[in-house]
């Protein structure tokens, strides 16, 4: 899977699960820029791409993201 | 100027902006009685944290490392509807037998009092249930980890009433002498199925201990036998609430009533309140946490 495509399917997830239909993420969105992404919906996501991807987060690799681009390049280690 | 709170909230958003916004958004729904209680409290905390030569940043670290901890089993929650951790056992061996953890998750724990509205709504509950209650003449408190449900006991009831605090660990102990600060407390060190005193009391307490015990229905047995006929118990438990030493859960505040009164009690007054200001329906789509505390009396044909 290319990078791209993971992109976009967290950004599928990210409208499903903030119930949100013009989020547009890029590399450098943080959670700032989205009201609705707060430490619960967090969770929600988290679990949500692990289901999509078929992987597993560490308890670290969960706080660990700065921003979308830290979250897509550790779901495409896991992935490519 | 800013206000000890603000601070503490200014210096997590700083390293967590996702619970960060949270806090942002609580503090502006707060009240004035709010801010007072809080500062109250802060202040002795400091006073507390000064005593051991700490400032109020090692507190928040300490809440950071609490909240790294209850996002992950926050996750592990969601993934598999269950609690990670099923027996004393393995919790005693993961935090209570762990001081480096106790210590972390302790001073966390103390911080959330005040910053998670629900903690603090139920605190709210607590003082009206004790106001309608004032002649109380014995007190007791079992697991009273911070000393913040009995300092508004005796600050309402008066310091002719008796007042005792049951703890099986003496590090909550130590914290709970020093927020209370003042003599009147007696504080025993025991396993509450060890506590057998000669009174019965008019009025206990025991917040947020349900969820760590393995039989639920077995703890809140011993409790009736501690209460007097007419005395009243106000426990407080919480529902969906992952956390590293948390083993019973409460799926709905169903199963927590099942659980009263299979041990003989009824309820005389209850309050719910969710972790997350959101509609009732979605709070159960995502089972977010729910606090309930309840005010039991025994049930009248056991008597």
């Amino acid at each position: 899977m290319e990078r791209d495509e993971v992109l976009k399917q967290v950004n599928e997830i990210f409208i499903d699960v903030l119930d949100k239909e013009d989020i547009v993420l890029t590399d450098v969105t943080t959670a700032a820029d989205i009201e609705e992404w707060d430490s619960l919906a967090h969770i929600h996501l988290v679990v949500a791409i692990e289901r999509k991807f078929k992987i597993r987060f560490g308890s670290k690799e969960i706080q660990s993201w700065d921003n979308v681009g830290e979250m897509i390049d550790c779901i495409y280690s896991k992935v490519k | 100027m800013q206000t000890l709170i603000e601070y503490i909230v200014e210096r997590i958003s700083s390293e967590n902006i996702l619970h960060g916004k949270k806090l942002k958004n609580n503090l502006k729904k707060f009240d004035e009685a709010y801010f007072h209680s809080a500062a109250i409290f802060l202040k002795k905390y400091e006073s507390l944290l000064q005593d051991e030569n700490k400032t109020i940043d090692y507190a928040i670290d300490c809440y950071l490392q609490m909240l790294a901890d209850v996002n992950y089993e926050s996750v592990q929650f969601v993934r598999t509807g269950e609690y990670s951790s099923k027996s004393f056992d393995e919790v005693n061996r993961r935090v209570y037998e762990n001081p480096d953890v106790m210590q972390y998750y302790m001073h966390g724990l103390l911080l959330s009092q005040f910053l998670w509205p629900h903690h603090y709504n139920i605190l709210l509950f607590f003082r009206k249930t004790i106001g309608a209650n004032r002649h109380i003449r014995n007190y007791l408190e079992i697991g009273g980890g911070h000393g913040l449900y009995i300092s508004e006991a005796i600050s309402i009831i008066g310091e002719n009433a008796k007042f005792d605090l049951v703890d099986i660990s003496q590090s909550s102990i130590d914290i709970a002498g020093k927020m209370i600060g003042n003599d009147h407390v007696s504080f025993i060190l025991s396993d509450v199925y060890d506590y057998n005193p000669a009174l019965n009391y008019d009025f206990i307490t025991m917040g947020e201990v349900l969820e760590h015990v393995e039989d639920p229905v077995k703890l809140l047995k011993k409790l009736y036998t501690l209460l007097s006929d007419d005395g009243k118990l106000f426990i407080t438990t919480p529902t969906n609430a992952p956390a590293i030493d948390h083993i019973h859960l409460f799926r709905n505040a169903g199963e927590i009533r099942e659980v009263i009164a299979a041990a003989g009690f009824e309820i005389e007054n209850e309050s719910c309140i969710y972790s997350e200001d959101m509609p009732a329906e979605l709070a159960e789509k995502y089972k977010v946490s729910m606090m309930y505390a309840g005010v039991l009396i025994k049930r009248n044909e056991q008597k």
